[in-house]
């Protein structure tokens, strides 16, 4: 099929996503769903202020543990310019510092969930997996060892049931951001990606650049985003250090592929319904 | 966290775990690193027998509880599939205040609230399916 083809066929697939069935969901869920299925993610604002204080917090004193220096306020110039204290040589082993601290900590996840809980209910569903980890994420300026090529989590071993739930610890913008490839064009290319066999990430990003999409994102707001597009990240060309967190949202019972439940994976809201079916025998001594 | 004297016993398989089967150096590996990195001083592995819903191997080292500090088993997926003996195996270990830990999942249970969060991701498990995408 030729790309025109595939876009044309997009456009017809688009029009029809832009209104999805409602079926009984509320008028709110339905909107904000129907902005998902049309650009791939959605930014909302945080459920939890505080909480996110709380997060914040916790990484930036744990950064200023582990480099043995002031906790500076306020804590986004803390964590803005962490490259002035720290070069590209040490950075791993500061984000392997951090999140290991952070994720320790009992209350991280629940909080972490607790951000976005009404926006990944209203997505995903409210029987859920949580990721088990909180995965971190420091790109300092100008630095090339902390990339993540275009990929789609799909690609290496993601359910494509599974939503990313895309924290910013400082406002995040242009290239101290992430990019996404939107539905549209995200399906057209993917439809063509055997093309690139022989080829690079890199020759991928070059195709795909006129269309993909800078994700500007605050402290104090939420990005919720379908992992299965393509996305990535590039040198972070801004002036500032970028931090963010991320996590991986399923409905408990839709498919898993190989970030399965257990090491991966974990239940977070099991409904009473479910917890009763789970119990649930049939009578038996017929035979 | 461990007893110089005691140590925490390995408990590897030779069955498929999930519908696949890890090689026992494999397992083994995975469990000592898992061992390495919570400080834990790691005993020989016990292996499983094959046959099908066997658990003589683990029966065996519940009963050499006594003189150790614990269990850590590859996966978590390897302890028998019925609840009912699950929970029997929970109050073995820690009715004698033993550890048991999943390397596989960097899971430990060590006390009985620790016990609903294993039983969450093994009941669900049971009911939750596992689908690669399919290619165009």
């Amino acid at each position: 099929m030729s790309v025109q083809a595939v876009l044309a066929a997009d456009q017809t697939t688009n029009e029809a996503l832009q209104s999805p069935p409602r079926g009984f969901l509320a008028a709110a869920d339905a909107a904000l769903g129907a902005r998902f299925i049309s650009d791939g993610y959605v930014i909302q604002p945080v459920e939890d202020a505080a909480l996110l204080e709380r997060i914040r917090a916790a990484v930036t004193s744990q950064a200023a543990r582990h480099l043995g220096i002031p906790e500076s306020r306020p804590a986004d110039t803390f964590l803005n310019t962490i490259h002035t204290k720290v070069g590209a040589a040490e950075l791993n082993a500061l984000r392997l510092a951090v999140h290991g601290a952070v994720n320790a900590s009992p209350w991280l996840r629940e909080a972490y969930f607790s951000l976005a809980r009404r926006t990944i209910e209203a997505l995903v569903g409210n029987e859920l997996a949580m990721q088990r980890r909180v995965n971190l994420s420091i790109q300092l300026p100008g630095d090339d060892s902390s990339l993540l090529p275009v990929h789609t989590d799909v690609w290496s071993g993601d359910s494509p049931f599974e939503v990313v739930v895309w924290l910013p610890l400082v406002d995040c913008f242009r290239t101290k951001s992430m990019f996404l490839l939107p539905p549209v064009p995200d399906r057209a290319m993917s439809a063509r990606l055997h093309e690139f066999a022989d080829r690079s990430a890199e020759d991928l990003f070059r195709a795909i650049e006129p269309d993909v999409q800078w994700l500007d994102i605050r402290f104090g707001e939420v990005l919720v985003f379908a992992q299965s597009l393509m996305h990535g990240n590039r040198v972070n060309a801004e002036a500032d250090t970028r931090w963010s967190l991320n996590c991986r949202f399923k409905s408990l019972f839709s498919p898993y592929a190989d970030k399965r439940l257990g090491d991966f994976f974990e239940p977070i809201t099991v409904r009473p319904a479910t917890r009763i079916a789970m119990d649930y025998r049939l009578p038996g001594g017929f035979e | 966290m461990t007893s110089v004297l005691r140590g925490y016993r390995g408990y590897i398989g030779s069955r498929p775990v999930r519908g696949e089967r890890t090689p026992q150096q494999v397992q083994n590996l995975v469990i000592r690193d898992y061992a390495s990195r919570h400080g834990m001083a790691f005993k020989l592995s016990a292996t499983e027998y094959a046959m099908p819903g066997c658990y003589m191997m683990l029966n065996a080292v519940i009963e050499e509880l006594p003189t150790l500090d614990g269990v850590i088993v590859f996966s978590m997926f390897m302890l028998p599939s019925g609840e009912t003996k699950r929970r029997r195996l929970y109050q073995d270990i820690l009715g004698q205040g033993r550890e048991l830990h999943a390397a596989l999942e960097n899971l430990s249970l060590r006390c009985v609230d620790d016990i609903g969060r294993f039983e969450d991701i093994l009941r669900v498990n049971d009911f939750a399916a596992t689908e690669m995408p399919r290619a165009r």
